[in-house]
């Protein structure tokens, strides 16, 4: 059991941060330690973490790699912002209507069986190997993830509400802003943050199979040349930049959201 | 990946099939679902109006008899099986052992923690270029990718299910003194059941996508490198009989066994809950 | 004058550590007595149950049955029976499942279980749920559940914690009735908690009323009422009203807390 005691709230939080920051010490220096271990077992195959590290330092300079991942942040952003509004759209049509539940239910239970790099060699024998096929990929793979979350949100309401409104006449505008916002924003938001989630994953796959610039051909490129050191030097650096943001961003919306809901 | 990633909106103990199944299946219902399913049926359709490349439904469902009947693609749709079912096995193992760690709030726990947050932030497709580099080609690559994806969401749901170890059952069975092994039998495991069962549900579809990915660049064999090999080759009619087949699997073994399994074990769960 | 079955003196218990909830109570039980704790809500009455049934380490004080610490660990404290506020039944298991779980715990013979069972369940006249699963009985059905898991196993005592509070007052009513002549039937000696002075005085032969926490025994009170009672006859109503204007001072409303 953690040593909290009954003293000043602040001394708590003060050993709580202290064993956090402690802890997350102790996962990289295991990480750094077993990674060597790996390295040396696989007689240097695996680069060193010193190698990684200088690879990382000069992936952090390099112009290129900021052109790349600006390249991959807007189709990043692109897909996130539709797959977001469309899913949101279908997931509330679904949530509140049975038979709009009942016509997207089958297309949505494929759409989340359908593997991730089909959607991408769809797009390709759709729309060709334009720029444009692979965010529509993109979009396409995470509206299923949004619908699900909002459509199960809704779904859960309040229907004692449903009820109220409906004896007191209060309209579908004032209904859907004052009496079904505040039960469905919680999850608004978190199928907005599951979908950048979601996006900023499997854009690298998306790059990697199909796309000629981005993170991800990149990365598949490093690949190819064997360039382990490089590889995983941009994927950390992708990987942290991406944590980061949502981190920033959502972390604070998330703040907010909650204060606002007092 | 059917409801996983969800479980802290939904709640990981919703019952099977709650979410799309709800309600009763009344006959305006079913109509507008096979609506639904049609209107795939027409996007298809206009894919392979719209574009060359696009087989044409006709094509591709008559040329599923004689793909049924090729004896080489049973070896790798087991493969694949296989490295699903063995990988999600060590993701609830890994994924129950670091739940118990999280859950207890120790120090290991912290640590365990840090590890099950790096794994759910690592794209699949990394991993498994990883994986291939390190592994080879090798069958293993593809289990550490799979499992590497999965075991978190375990961890995570399952660790909901230990914090929520009711303490009221823990002291009905201290007053009737079950003592230290029983009560772990009686209580604590059954408690946890519903919550690994959720968990394997949720990552079982999870694992097949996952699969795919792996199988695409770190292997030989499976699904996965089945559709790489049609595409590479333009064999597009391949490319959609391995996507039904694809499909057809996972919904087929999803709701017809795992499903229905779930139930049978939660079936004392009654009308409640 | 031998000593009592159920013997509580200088009782001081506490959760956290810092705040007593029970500050130095007596309270003394004959065997086949049937006495009720009243106290008002938040006030430690479930407390005193949890000491009695070794679930509680007190900071202070003596708990004894038949003689027997219970407050330690030994393996010859007499068995307790306990029925909770809520039924506390496994709801992975059947009924009969659930009462064979306590049994064996209670180190009781395999080849009794099923004539036990069966006879509890019976008397209780759930007998025809003997293999339903909890969450599929009612409310009343799952208390009925817990008071015969509660009596198979022979025990010393029967601690009940505010049973029938969540009951609809019908169910209440036949369960209370039940109560008292399984007590009468099968002499065993029952600590019954509640917040209902009525109900109290329904059930027992005497009332310890406890006061607000840190709680202490502010009154012992006999209960000369003859059986069978009645739960409406006037000397019911007639000792409660005594008891209510006795306790009103020392229970009321004076810091406003909600009820």
């Amino acid at each position: 059991m953690s040593s909290a005691s009954a003293s000043a709230a602040g001394f708590h939080l003060d050993v709580g941060w202290h064993r956090r920051a402690l802890a997350f010490v102790t996962a990289v220096a295991l990480g750094v330690v077993g990674w060597q271990i790996a390295t040396w077992i696989s007689d240097g195959w695996i680069p060193g973490v010193g190698e990684i590290v200088d690879a990382t330092g000069e992936a952090l300079v390099a112009a290129d790699t900021w052109d790349q991942i600006l390249i991959t942040s807007k189709r990043i952003l692109i897909a996130f912002v539709a797959s977001t509004a469309i899913g949101v759209a279908i997931g509330m049509a679904a949530g509140l209507n049975r038979k709009a539940e009942a016509f997207f239910r089958p297309l949505i239970v494929i759409a989340l069986a359908t593997p991730d790099p089909l959607y991408v060699i769809i797009a390709i024998l759709v729309l060709g190997t334009e720029e444009s096929s692979g965010v529509i990929a993109l979009t396409l793979a995470l509206i299923p993830f949004v619908v699900t979350i909002v459509h199960s949100s809704v779904k859960a309401r309040e229907s004692q509400l449903d009820e109220m409104s409906a004896v007191y006449r209060l309209g579908r505008r004032r209904y859907l802003s004052r009496v079904l916002a505040r039960q469905v924003t919680p999850a608004l938001f978190a199928a907005a943050r599951t979908s950048f989630a979601f996006a900023w994953k499997i854009v690298v796959l998306v790059e990697a199979i199909s796309q000629p610039r981005g993170i991800g051909s990149e990365i598949y490129e490093q690949f190819r040349l064997l360039n382990a050191a490089e590889m995983i030097a941009l994927a950390l650096i992708f990987i942290v930049l991406m944590r980061l943001v949502d981190a920033v961003v959502f972390g604070g919306l998330e703040r907010r959201l909650m204060a606002w809901s007092r | 990946m059917t409801d996983s990633r969800i479980a802290a909106t939904a709640g990981p103990l919703q019952r099977p099939g709650r979410r799309w199944w709800s309600g009763s299946g009344s006959s305006s219902d079913r109509l507008f679902s096979a609506l639904g399913a049609l209107s795939f049926v027409a996007l298809w359709w206009v894919g392979s109006v719209t574009s060359d490349f696009v087989p044409p439904i006709g094509e591709v469902l008559d040329a599923v008899p004689t793909f049924l009947t090729e004896e080489d693609i049973y070896g790798d749709i087991s493969d694949s099986l296989t490295r699903v079912v063995g990988s999600l096995a060590v993701a609830v193992l890994i994924g129950f052992w670091a739940a118990y760690l999280m859950a207890r709030r120790g120090f290991w726990g912290l640590v365990v923690a840090r590890y099950v947050d790096l794994a759910i932030g690592l794209p699949s497709t990394i991993a498994a270029l990883l994986a291939l580099f390190i592994f080879k080609r090798s069958e293993i690559g593809v289990f550490v990718v799979v499992t590497i994806a999965c075991f978190p969401f375990v961890a995570i749901t399952l660790r909901q299910g230990f914090l929520s170890l009711d303490r009221r059952l823990s002291e009905m069975s201290g007053v009737y003194r079950f003592g230290g092994i029983s009560q772990i039998r009686n209580v604590s495991l059954p408690h946890l059941v519903p919550y690994t069962l959720a968990s394997i549900r949720n990552e079982y579809a999870h694992a097949w996508r996952v699969v795919v990915i792996a199988e695409l660049f770190a292997v030989n064999s499976g699904i996965g490198w089945r559709f790489t090999q049609a595409y590479d080759r333009f064999l597009l009619v391949d490319v959609a009989l391995w996507l039904l087949v694809f499909i057809t699997i996972l919904l087929g073994t999803e709701y017809g066994i795992l499903r229905p399994l779930e139930r049978w074990v939660l079936r004392w769960r009654g009308g409640e809950l | 004058m031998s000593p009592p079955y159920i013997d509580v003196e200088g009782l001081k218990a506490s959760y956290d550590g810092s705040r007593l909830v029970l500050d130095g109570v007596d309270m003394a039980v004959e065997e086949n007595e049937f006495v009720a704790v009243l106290g008002p809500s938040g006030c430690g009455k479930s407390t005193m149950l949890q000491v009695l049934s070794g679930l509680l380490r007190p900071v202070a004080g003596r708990a004894t049955i038949a003689g027997k610490d219970m407050t330690g660990s030994s393996s010859d404290r007499p068995r307790v029976g306990y029925v909770f506020q809520d039924h506390r039944l496994l709801p992975w298991r059947t009924v009969a499942s659930n009462i064979e779980l306590v049994l064996e715990a209670a180190g009781l013979p395999r080849r009794e279980w099923d004539a036990r069972i069966d006879r509890y369940l019976d008397i209780l006249q759930i007998g025809q749920f003997r293999d339903a699963w909890p969450m599929r009985l009612s409310g009343g059905q799952r208390q009925r559940v817990s008071i015969a898991r509660a009596l198979a196993i022979d025990p010393a005592v029967v601690l009940m914690d505010e049973p029938f509070s969540t009951l609809d007052e019908v169910t209440a009513r036949t369960m209370r009735q039940q109560l008292v002549e399984l007590w009468q039937e099968s002499s065993r000696t029952i600590v019954f908690v509640t917040h209902s002075i009525r109900e109290a005085i329904f059930l027992a032969d005497r009332v310890a009323i406890l006061t607000r926490g840190p709680a202490r025994v502010l009154e012992d009170v006999e209960v000369p009422i003859g059986r069978p009672r009645r739960y409406e006859d006037a000397e019911i109503t007639e000792l409660e009203s005594a008891i209510v204007d006795r306790v009103m001072g020392v229970w009321g409303y004076e810091e406003g807390t909600p009820a």
